[in-house]
């Protein structure tokens, strides 16, 4: 037997590389998902938004910049702008909480987050209505605490829409801060003071710069889901706030106006992919330093 | 002394943070306890007279159905295709690797709205007019960045020596994949799972556009019935929604504990 | 129990294996006898690794064949090798306790449980750790995750087992105690191995015999003492011990022993080349001896090689020391033992003696033809 195998003739084989087959095999059938499904839908839209009955057309575009639309769009900036800052000045501070709890209060804390973003938009915004309405906890509250004399009118108002707006996306400005928060080296900021730092020196010029990405991270993040809501502003103000998003349903769902919604969808499309890009360069940029 | 002010500050916005966000939940459970059609609150006894009504609302049972269905399976099929494009992106020496990372996870940045008026487009073009078909086919890109998202963090982390052990031990390659991978892997699976399905079940701007007169998705039957007639019935629905979720949350966390799908998650 | 009987038991004949247009292993032979402990010995990149997967199975040769145990498996996947791997990074699951991991490699043969069970038990205590075969792997030191890595290995019974840098993620004291250990157990079990190492301190305690692979090619094989007293190129000079070196030309050569002039002077040595030939001349510094009284008292000897020169620096380490002595602008490297060199200073005069029969002689691979 030992010798039979010692006596193996040599066999010059060639095999091709099956591994690189392999691997374009895996990632064939998601990246035909998002090509056909993704990729392509895009590009009709951006198609349907310039095609006019005679050919290329910018009219749909020209509709957007009529005062009314200009102000549909600031609104949505503005809402998006709003939340995203509220919801930093809460989120930022929370995350350091959260990463300097231990063992029971940071479970708690992190059901606290996890739980409502698993829960339903639908079921939270109808949760607000409840807590806005003139008759609602808020205004009892408020009345008892003598802060008002009169029941004061929340829900349809911006107030309201900026509480659903904060309230549904705050945990995702606390993760991606929490994330790289707990990753922080505390050394760091002894090191800052051992060479003169006082705390609030220290905070701004080590604990601020080091924590840059997560907070572009959360900011982008809010600022894109905020800015294309849809549910919110429906249920939490209504007519009387049109933004883009409602604009674009209307178009497509009521007035059958395609060519408008598509041309409306591609300008929110835009806002959000220039918060996407910007933040990649912030990031980067703020890596490489 | 300013480090202390700053420590009560951060622990002071996350009592509020806390309180802010378990506000509504609350108040949705608050609500659905309460005895009288109008809201209530603090609540001048219990009922669950609204908990029966649940069953009667103008088919609910079809939209909870549809809305399964459609989660479900897309869920598993974004399992499927997003690991294995994950497999390829982390393992494989493929071309444009990091592009294909992104664009599998750029949906998740895009509108929802804006995704649900070009698939609707689109399939309008192409003559595709099954509107079930269309939501499970739309519904993959929902919950396909999740997938893909989780399955890479999770395999940039996973040791492939894991599989080549497991041949040498006498497994084949398939049986490797099986016996080790998935196990090890479980918990990237699970947090994939779990958000993919809460996506895809919860999501109302994609579905809007693709849905007919007789094919309703649960999230977009509710906003209806808001719209329409907002009474307890609604609150006792979204609770049972929510502990449902409080179900799967408490689960996964038994499994394979919260602060790592924190750290997948993001 | 059992040392190696010459019988061949993995034979790799004329094997090559290339990724795209990089030639890894180029043509290699080895033959390891049964019960034999072989080293392959190298830098990164020299394809040693490479040649431990194309045995596992793990990767497939373009040319040549592999056989185990008088099977010829060029073509059979790792799973029907009946092969044991202990990889760098242990590759332990998991998923799985301790018991969990060792059993894995019958459990997938379908073995009977108490069979399982009786193996497991056997080759925990083998490795001495049969008390924590309900433990997680992750609740283990890196020593013992080590020895289950091992034990998950030695269960399934193997032909031959192969070691990916096994020691080298282990700390110093940890690595050097489970080397002497590791090849007792094998040696006890019979087991026949293969070790990849970049370490050749590894190499040396372990091994029968020590295979020097550089660019894709065994350098040299041989068994440990051989390998150190007889490099056979530069390379296995550099890479396993100490060496000092200086660079002449070929001055006369005569019955086996050539004479080369040096910058710090004539200088003999054991080879064969050709008058004229570009050349490095080469020896252990254990065998340089240091005399501080330069007045020749072995004046006549020619089995010997005489330098001149000045001490330029004195370094103690411990057991030894190391003396840099300047001669004709080279610094050759001595090392004494023990205190031999408490009464050198810096800038004596020194002169340095050493055996021919210990001075290696290569062809200087930077001359130009």
């Amino acid at each position: 037997m030992t010798d039979t195998a010692v006596r193996t003739p040599v066999t010059a084989v060639t095999r091709p590389d099956n591994d690189r087959w392999l691997t374009l095999g895996f990632a064939a059938p998601a990246t035909v998902v998002l090509a056909l499904l993704f990729v392509l839908p895009l590009a009709l839209l951006l198609v349907a938004s310039v095609a006019g009955p005679a050919g290329f057309s910018l009219a749909e575009y020209g509709r957007l910049t009529t005062p009314h639309y200009l102000g549909v769009i600031w609104n949505s900036l503005r809402l998006a702008v709003l939340t995203t800052g509220i919801a930093f000045a809460i989120g930022y501070p929370a995350a350091f909480a959260l990463a300097r709890a231990r063992g029971v209060v940071r479970s708690a804390l992190l059901a606290t987050l996890f739980l409502p973003l698993a829960a339903s938009v639908i079921v939270k915004a109808f949760a607000w209505t409840i807590l806005l309405r003139s008759d609602g906890i808020v205004n009892t509250v408020l009345l008892a605490l003598g802060l008002v004399d009169e029941p004061i009118r929340m829900i349809f108002t911006e107030t309201a829409l900026i509480v659903g707006a904060v309230n549904i996306f705050l945990p995702f400005m606390i993760l991606p801060i929490y994330a790289v928060v707990a990753q922080l080296d505390h050394r760091l900021v002894d090191a800052a003071a051992t060479l003169g730092a006082s705390p609030a020196v220290a905070f701004v010029r080590v604990v601020v710069p080091l924590t840059l990405p997560g907070i572009i991270a959360g900011v982008a993040l809010v600022f894109s889901l905020s800015v294309s809501a849809y549910v919110v502003p429906t249920l939490l103000i209504g007519e009387r706030y049109p933004t883009l998003s409602t604009t674009i349903a209307k178009a497509f769902l009521l007035a059958r106006q395609p060519a408008f919604g598509a041309a409306a969808g591609v300008v929110l499309l835009a806002i959000t992919l220039a918060a996407v890009a910007l933040s990649a360069r912030l990031g980067r940029s703020g890596g490489s330093r | 002394m300013t480090a202390r002010l700053a420590v009560a500050f951060a622990w002071l916005a996350a009592v509020v943070t806390v309180v802010f966000l378990m506000a509504p939940l609350a108040t949705v459970v608050a609500a659905s306890f309460s005895p009288s059609p109008v809201f209530d609150l603090p609540l001048d006894g219990v009922s669950l007279r609204w908990y029966e009504r649940i069953g009667r609302l103008d088919g609910f049972w079809p939209a909870l159905s549809l809305s399964l269905q459609i989660a479900v399976l897309s869920t598993a099929i974004a399992l499927v295709i997003g690991t294995l494009a994950a497999i390829a992106i982390v393992r494989g020496r493929l071309p444009g690797a990091e592009a294909l990372a992104t664009a599998l996870v750029s949906p998740l940045m895009m509108p929802g709205l804006v995704l649900g008026i070009a698939l609707l487009q689109y399939f309008r073009a192409i003559g595709f007019t099954a509107t079930w078909s269309a939501l499970v086919l739309a519904h993959l890109i929902v919950t396909l960045p999740y997938v893909a998202r989780t399955m890479i963090a999770g395999l940039a982390l996973f040791d492939f020596t894991l599989v080549e052990a497991a041949r040498t031990l006498g497994c084949t390659y398939a049986g490797a994949i099986l016996r080790v991978m998935v196990p090890a892997l479980a918990p990237s699976f699970l947090t994939a799972g779990l958000f993919s399905f809460l996506a895809s079940f919860d999501n109302y701007p994609v579905s809007i556009f693709l849905t007919d007169v007789r094919t309703k998705t649960l999230p977009i039957k509710m906003l209806q019935y808001i719209e329409e007639a907002p009474d307890p019935t609604l609150a006792a629905l979204s609770t049972l929604i929510l502990a449902a979720t409080v179900i799967l949350l408490v689960a996964s966390d038994r499994l394979i504990g919260l602060h790592r799908m924190a750290g997948t998650a993001e | 129990m059992s040392s190696p009987d010459g019988a061949p038991h993995v034979v790799i004949r004329s094997v090559s294996k290339r990724y795209g247009p990089l030639t890894v292993l180029d043509r290699v032979d080895l033959t390891v006898a049964r019960g034999e402990l072989v080293t392959l010995l190298g830098p990164s990149g020299c394809g040693k690794t490479t040649l431990l997967r194309l045995v596992a199975g793990l990767a497939t040769p373009e040319e040549g064949a592999i056989a185990i145990a008088g099977r010829d498996v060029t073509r059979v996947p790792p799973h029907r090798r009946n092969v044991g791997v202990v990889f760098q990074s242990y590759a332990l699951f998991p998923h799985l306790t301790v018991a969990g991991n060792v059993a894995f490699g019958l459990a997938v043969r379908g073995r009977p449980r108490e069979e399982i069970d009786r193996a497991v038990a056997r080759t925990l205590s083998l490795v001495r750790l049969e008390h924590l075969g309900s433990r997680r792997v992750s609740a283990l030191s890196g020593g013992q995750q080590q020895r289950v890595a091992l034990a998950r290995a030695l269960a399934v019974e193997p032909e031959v087992l192969l070691f990916d840098e096994a020691l080298s993620a282990l700390d110093r004291n940890l690595r050097e105690d489970m080397q002497v250990e590791l090849r007792r157990l094998l040696r006890e079990i019979g087991a026949t191995a293969i070790f990849v190492t970049h370490d050749q301190d590894e190499a040396l305690t372990m091994s029968d015999r020590i295979a020097v692979m550089n660019g894709g090619r065994i350098e040299q094989l041989a068994d440990p003492k051989t390998l150190y007293a007889r490099p056979a190129t530069l390379f296995t000079l550099g890479f396993v011990g100490q060496s000092t070196r200086v660079r002449g030309t070929v001055a006369a050569a005569a019955d086996g022993v050539v004479t080369v002039d040096t910058p710090v002077g004539r200088l003999s040595a054991m080879g064969h080349f050709a008058a004229g030939s570009p050349v490095v001349v080469a020896a252990r510094p254990e065998h340089l001896n240091v005399v501080a009284d330069a007045a020749g008292h072995d004046g006549g000897d020619r089995a010997r090689n005489r330098v001149d020169g000045r001490v330029r620096a004195v370094i103690f380490q411990g057991s030894r020391s190391r003396i840099e002595v300047e001669a004709g602008g080279e610094t050759l490297l001595a090392e004494l033992p023990g205190r031999g060199a408490a009464d050198l200073r810096p800038g004596d005069d020194a002169r340095l003696v050493w055996p021919v029969a210990e001075t290696f002689v290569y062809p200087d691979p930077e001359a130009r033809p």
